[in-house]
């Protein structure tokens, strides 16, 4: 790599009166971007060959030698002694007439009337068309050169060529990554979805709109990972571009997942909680309905660097002017979750505030109580009464598209009982968002049993004791914390992290183990060395000791259950603490 | 007509020993009638005189002492089928099956001359013999086509007992790649399929270019309306392209050659098939080429008859099996060509002109010509010209020279109007030969023709096509004809040439309805800079030829149609009228019988009136009458 | 007044015990009539420990487990059910019908089913009345309660003196 670098040939040259040196093989296009000199493209992108079909990028080239010729920067390869020029006046009317040829063809398309207004075109002179593809081949290759798909292509000659799958039909090597809509500079390529065939890339997806992303944006540790879903990559054996770019070479598309076995003394469970998935409350349509989002989608869209930049945007690209909130969906529902789901009201807040600090959309809550339980909270209600958003308290019971007058047609229509005012409503809106309960992991239960540690009837572990010992199980050394115990705000789950911290800290500090007090003793008179007891112990603490004939007890390992002393044939073992007189004392006590 | 099988020459004295054999064996005493088989005889029914010539023969048991044989395509096509009786070496012309008796009966048998089937000089009315009496061969200078008509192309011992290959053997009895390519150098040979690049550098620079694999093509994708200089070459004499890609191939180093030709010549696919076959039983092709250790192997490619796969990017994506698409040249083929190979790409009468520069010599050939175009070029002669067909000059010659004494002037009795060149991205070019002097510098009818003087005027030489127009001709139609053949033959990959010609296509399409308005010109002029600028390739760059001349030459006969609203060739139907002149007509009734649309009426031998209402213009009432009382305005 | 059975409840510490702690905590109103013995295991439960019971003067006995598969100590609750079973048998030899006997699965989060279960018992227990033992049969019991009482009953005066 160093060697390739040392033996690169530089060559100099001049663009628009600047000097630049940069490697053989480099195009104008490459040194003018050296320089930040602009020149315009249409159908180039880094991603696969130049094609120079467009001819936008076309340039003036004078020869070291006398001479020269129009260009493409595009695709021509520099060399030493050439001055390139691209802000002619030829260079300017070229461009300005292959634009105005463009959008005499595409008389629709933003990009081509952004550069008309560039080139200062007031007025196509020429016969128009109603097309809306450029035929800028950037689909088409993007297609075969990246993706390895070839599912689409260029269909006839001149005049009639066009993009197309074969035979015009619907193409199995489409693998529907949407590589080609997401090149395209017109934004007339559309992926629909069809019946087994799961779209990749959607536009303005809530979901990472990249096969490679940080899982998020405070991720530890702080690197990207692969879908392998959704990487092309993985689904053709072609692309292959992150790791053509990433100059560290990290990237290894032979990366296995693996298990690694760790030893530790203590254990704390974080694993969070699962958001319920609304799409079962047919009533509210999400899935079914365009603009009907869950709380974590949302939370994306308002992200900053999320798929929007952080701006509040519908599925067609415009900002919603009515947004609704609607609160306890799926919990405090005896259908699905009996128990409060603690934080949404809050965050409700929270949305309603950013969506009137982002947009001017006027907004609905829709709520059964509002719970601001904490510092801070109650009079971060009042402020956002103060602000104008609708609180209306009721179960929103149905969101609709179905529009009764021309105010609801096109949007969604929330439907509920506004128990304030003690009447049925219908609300028109342009987005709702629901505020889904925080439900336990699906995986809690078989988790429950590796730690021996109990599941509450909601699915959420139960602490030791609510109040002496609140981040710790019944399984010594196991420690809970955050929304695996229940559901929880940030602050609290960030304390219940630190007290699960502490407790493993002082049992680290101590640097030695209690063994359990309450373990069996074997009275080795007694024993007959029946071995009974060898085979009860789950422990496998009872041994047989072969010189002495009996069987005794390993201190350390046993756990004091007390099973090998209720099965002692001869009352050879007894339970400490649990011995028989001590528990007949307890039933003679108790009678 | 078969190649002996068994015959397979292992070193250039081999070839020669049995050159001079053929030539002691060839017997002078027999007849030997040869029969063109190029297209436009074929056409004519060349074939099946030449099946009549065999009954005739064969009936009268003449079998041994008559030769008969067929032969490439003369060039008087006009004339066809053609006919030449040797030793004699009498030319006969437009000999149809009924003429064949007689002339087996009459020159065959007694010597007898049959004096109408003699070429007629128009003007003099006298008869000539042989072709060496005919002006239209008399000046031409036949280089490239020095063996057509002579030989037959389907027999490999005809091309050797003429010297073919004798250029092969003599480059492969001791000259070395570097020796050959500064021959070709210094003949000062241009590349005949339009670009006119230097044949000698381009096969430096692809030698040069690294790599161990090396191509050589030969396009043969000729796609010009009205052009037929390669295919005559590849039917009438396919083992001179052969020769010179084989010593092309051996000056480049190249173990392989296509040879790309469209389908619409299955003809010469045919003879190209056959000469390949033979040269490799004969050794001539194939491993170990007369003993020499050099190997070439020759394909052939059929295209598909896209006019854009002449370009040679969009050819090689072609012939890898890809749409047949230009890309961007910055990169020459010479250095990244076939599958990314170095190649070197040269057009069927390029590679024809090899074996007569190494045979002759470099010298003889740059005395040829003029200082920046050595040798000669074949032109197809097409148009409102007396004699069409594929005549070879040298370089330099006039058009006058080309149009008169080898045309034989126009055809009709109107004025000439124009010539125009280098297929449907040349140019037209004024030539006017009454009123010399009058339009000045835009007369051009004494241009010597070769590569650099046709592009100073604004055309070029392309392939060798040249059509020639008279005053029925208008040239906004003829520039709107061409632009709709380069429309239907742009491949559509880039925006000047798909989107362009389109426009300017429209436009002409409004001026011709007299709907054109003064900005159509500018705009014309403004969309042609930007074709011709921007475009990726030739096809693009070169497609304003057609209007940017005809503008510069005849910018009035647009501007008729602009602003009077007349054609005045009287071809823009829209702009057209028909009357009929109370002075001349004499009431034949011709003209109200020919008409479809019945709008000519009137009584015998009284005046006749012509009902504008219902005329549909489509001229038969103009071409018919034979007073010049029909008036097209 | 009606009679009002008295139930011993042995109770694993890990499930039983909590889900019982968790009734209480919870305020859950269950009968009064049980009286509960913690134990680690349900495992560690032994037949005498039952019959100890009856012979003392209960009306039934509750043996709580955690769920199977959920033993803090792997699988200590199938051993109670084997041993459950077998008393079952023996029960009814002593003239005791073995529906004063009961296992059951209680979690710890599970206080509410703890004392549906009680109830459930203690209703079962009433409708079946106080449980009367023979003199005869109580003193076969008592031998066979505690085989070793003589010894541990002298170590444990041993012990005290």
């Amino acid at each position: 790599m160093e060697e390739k670098e040392a033996s690169q040939v530089l060559v100099h040259l001049e663009v628009d009166g600047k000097s630049v040196s940069l490697a053989e093989g480099s195009t104008i296009l490459d040194a003018a971007k050296l320089l930040g000199v602009q020149i315009p493209t249409l159908c180039y992108t880094p991603l696969v060959e130049p094609y120079a079909a467009c001819r936008l990028c076309s340039v003036e080239v004078e020869y070291p030698r006398g001479g020269g010729k129009v260009v493409t920067a595009c695709n021509y390869q520099v060399w030493d002694g050439i001055k390139v020029r691209t802000d002619t006046d030829k260079i300017r009317r070229i461009r300005g007439m292959i634009v105005e040829m463009l959008l005499a063809r595409c008389p629709d398309i933003q990009v081509l009337k952004d550069l008309a207004e560039e080139y200062g075109i007031e007025k196509v002179r020429l016969e128009k068309q109603e097309e809306g593809c450029i035929l800028c081949g950037l689909c088409v290759r993007v297609c075969a050169e990246l993706v390895g798909a070839h599912a689409i292509s260029f269909a006839g000659r001149g005049l009639d060529r066009r993009v197309a799958t074969p035979y015009d039909k619907s193409s199995d090597a489409c693998i529907a990554c949407g590589a080609c809509a997401l090149v395209c500079p017109t934004k007339i390529i559309h992926v629909e979805d069809q019946e087994g065939r799961e779209i990749i890339h959607e536009e303005l997806s809530l979901g990472p709109s990249k096969a490679i992303t940080l899982p998020f944006m405070q991720a530890v540790p702080n690197i990207p990972y692969i879908d392998t879903e959704h990487c092309i990559h993985f689904q053709t054996g072609e692309c292959g571009y992150c790791a053509k770019i990433c100059d560290r070479d990290a990237i290894d598309y032979e990366l296995q997942e693996e298990t690694i076995e760790v030893d530790v003394g203590n254990i704390i469970m974080a694993t969070g909680f699962e958001l319920f998935d609304p799409s079962v409350m047919g009533q509210y349509g999400y899935g079914r309905l365009k603009n009907v989002v869950t709380s974590l989608e949302f939370e994306h869209l308002n992200c900053a660097a999320g798929p929007t930049g952080g701006r509040i945007l519908m599925t067609d690209g415009g900002e919603p002017s009515s947004v609704g909130i609607i609160h306890c969906v799926g919990s405090r529902d005896e259908n699905y979750y009996k128990y409060c789901s603690r934080v949404c009201c809050m965050y409700a807040l929270k949305y309603a505030h950013l969506i009137k600090e982002k947009t001017d959309a006027d907004v609905y809550s829709f709520y059964i109580d509002m719970r601001c339980f904490g510092k801070g909270y109650e009079e971060f209600y009042h402020r956002l009464l103060e602000e104008g958003v609708q609180f209306i308290r009721g179960r929103a019971a149905e969101i609709t598209d179905y529009a009764i007058d021309s105010d609801e047609e096109g949007k969604l229509i929330v439907l509920c009982e506004d128990t304030l005012i003690g009447a049925l409503r219908r609300i028109p809106l342009d987005m709702v968002v629901l505020c889904s309960a925080m439900k336990s992991n699906e995986d809690a239960k078989e988790l429950s049993r590796i730690f021996s540690c109990s599941l509450g009837s909601d699915g959420f572990f139960i602490e030791k004791h609510p109040k002496l010992a609140p981040v710790s199980t019944t399984s010594d050394g196991v420690f809970i914390a955050g929304g695996c115990q229940g559901p929880k705000d940030i602050p609290d789950t960030v304390a219940q992290g630190a007290a699960a911290a502490a407790e493993v800290l002082s049992l680290i500090d101590r640097k030695e183990v209690e063994v359990e007090a309450a373990i069996a003793v074997v009275d080795e008179d007694r024993c007959s060395g029946c071995k009974l007891c060898n085979t009860l112990c789950p422990y496998l603490a009872v041994k047989y000791d072969e010189e002495k004939g009996v069987s005794v007890v390993n201190e350390a390992l046993c756990k004091g259950c007390g099973t090998c002393a209720a099965g002692c044939p001869s009352n050879a073992i007894s339970a400490r603490h649990f011995e028989n007189r001590q528990i007949f004392a307890e039933i003679e006590g108790l009678l | 007509m078969s190649v002996e099988t068994n015959i397979r020459f292992q070193s250039p004295p081999e070839l020669s020993a049995f050159r001079d054999r053929l030539s002691s064996e060839r017997r002078d005493d027999i007849n030997r009638i040869t029969i063109c088989a190029g297209t436009g005889c074929v056409a004519k029914g060349s074939i099946r005189v030449f099946e009549k010539f065999t009954e005739a023969i064969e009936s009268r048991q003449l079998d041994a002492t008559v030769e008969l044989k067929i032969s490439g395509c003369h060039g008087f096509c006009e004339n066809g089928p053609l006919v030449v009786m040797k030793p004699a070496g009498i030319l006969y012309m437009e000999v149809r099956e009924r003429d064949v008796d007689d002339i087996v009966e009459k020159t065959v048998t007694t010597g007898e001359i049959i004096e109408r089937l003699l070429y007629k000089d128009p003007v003099s009315g006298e008869r000539a013999r042989n072709e060496d009496e005919i002006p239209f061969y008399k000046k031409q200078m036949r280089v490239v086509l020095r063996n057509i008509g002579k030989i037959d192309p389907n027999n490999i011992d005809d091309y050797i007992a003429v010297g073919g290959y004798s250029s092969l053997a003599k480059v492969l009895s001791g000259l070395q790649p570097e020796e050959v390519i500064s021959m070709i150098e210094r003949s000062g040979l241009r590349g005949r399929g339009g670009g006119g690049f230097p044949t000698g550098r381009k096969w430096r620079s692809c030698r040069n270019a690294p790599g161990d694999i090396h191509y050589v093509v030969c396009n043969g994708d000729e796609g010009d309306p009205g052009a037929f200089m390669d295919r005559s070459l590849m039917e009438g004499d396919p083992h001179s392209i052969l020769e010179g890609m084989i010593i092309g191939a051996y000056a480049i180093g190249a173990e392989d050659g296509f040879v790309y030709v469209r389908m619409e010549y299955p003809l010469a696919i045919e003879r190209l098939l056959n000469a390949i076959r033979d040269a490799e039983v004969y050794g001539l092709l194939g491993g170990n080429i007369l003993g020499s250790g050099f190997d070439f192997r020759i394909r052939i490619n059929r295209g598909g008859g896209a006019f854009v796969c002449g370009e040679s990017t969009a050819l090689m994506a072609s012939l890898e099996g890809r749409a047949g698409e230009p890309r961007a040249k910055y990169i020459h083929t010479v250095e990244k060509g076939l599958w990314d190979k170095p190649t070197n790409l040269n057009n069927v009468e390029t590679w024809a002109n090899v074996p007569p520069i190494i045979e002759r010599g470099p010298e003889w050939f740059s005395s040829l010509g003029t200082d920046g175009s050595k040798g000669t070029k074949v032109f197809s002669l097409v148009g409102k010209v007396k004699n069409t067909g594929l005549v070879e000059v040298p370089m330099g010659i006039t058009l006058r020279e080309i149009l008169f004494d080898i045309g034989g002037g126009v055809k009709g009795t109107k004025k000439f109007k124009a010539v125009q060149t280098g297929g449907p991205s040349g140019g037209c070019l004024v030539v006017d030969v009454e009123e010399k002097g009058k339009k000045g510098a835009f007369n051009l009818i004494d241009l010597p023709v070769d590569f650099d003087r046709l592009t100073e005027v604004g055309s070029m030489m392309g392939s060798g096509g040249m059509i020639v127009m008279d005053e029925d001709d208008c040239m906004v139609d003829v520039a709107k004809y061409f632009l709709s053949f380069l429309k239907e033959e742009s491949c559509g990959k880039c925006v000047p040439c798909r989107e362009g010609i389109r426009h300017m296509l429209t436009i002409l399409d409004r001026i011709t309805n007299g709907e054109g308005s003064a900005e159509d010109l500018q705009l014309l002029e403004e969309l042609a800079e930007t074709i011709a600028e921007a475009s990726l390739c030739a096809l693009g760059t070169q497609a304003p030829n057609p209007i940017l001349s005809t503008l510069n030459y005849f910018r009035s006969e647009y501007e008729a149609h602009i602003f009077e609203g007349k054609c005045p060739a009287g071809v823009c139907k829209q702009l057209v009228t028909y009357s009929i002149s109370a002075d001349n007509c004499t009431g034949c009734t011709l003209c109200a019988k020919n008409c479809p649309a019945g709008c000519i009426s009137g009584e015998p031998k009284e005046l006749h009136t012509l009902d504008s209402s219902t005329c549909i213009k489509c001229g038969i009432c103009y071409d018919v009458c034979n007073f010049d009382a029909v008036i097209r305005r | 007044m009606s009679f009002e059975p008295r139930i011993v409840g042995f109770l694993c510490n890990w499930c039983s015990y909590t889900g019982a702690d968790l009734a209480g905590t919870a305020r859950i109103k269950y009968a009064h009539n049980i009286r509960s013995i913690r134990v680690m295991c349900s495992g560690r439960i032994e037949p005498t420990y039952i019959m100890k019971a009856l012979y003392e003067g209960a009306d039934g006995v509750l043996i709580a487990g955690c769920h199977p598969g959920d033993c803090h100590y792997q699988e200590g609750n199938y051993k109670a059910l084997r041993r459950y079973m077998l008393l079952k048998r023996i029960l009814s030899e002593y003239g005791i019908e073995p529906e004063r006997l009961r296992l059951e699965w209680v979690a710890a989060s599970e206080g509410e089913r703890f004392a549906r279960i009680v109830d459930d018992f203690t209703e079962q227990l009433r409708k079946l009345g106080p449980l009367a033992i023979k003199e005869s049969i109580a003193e076969a019991m008592k031998d066979d309660i505690d085989p070793h009482e003589a010894h541990n009953v002298e170590s444990g005066e041993a012990d005290e003196a």
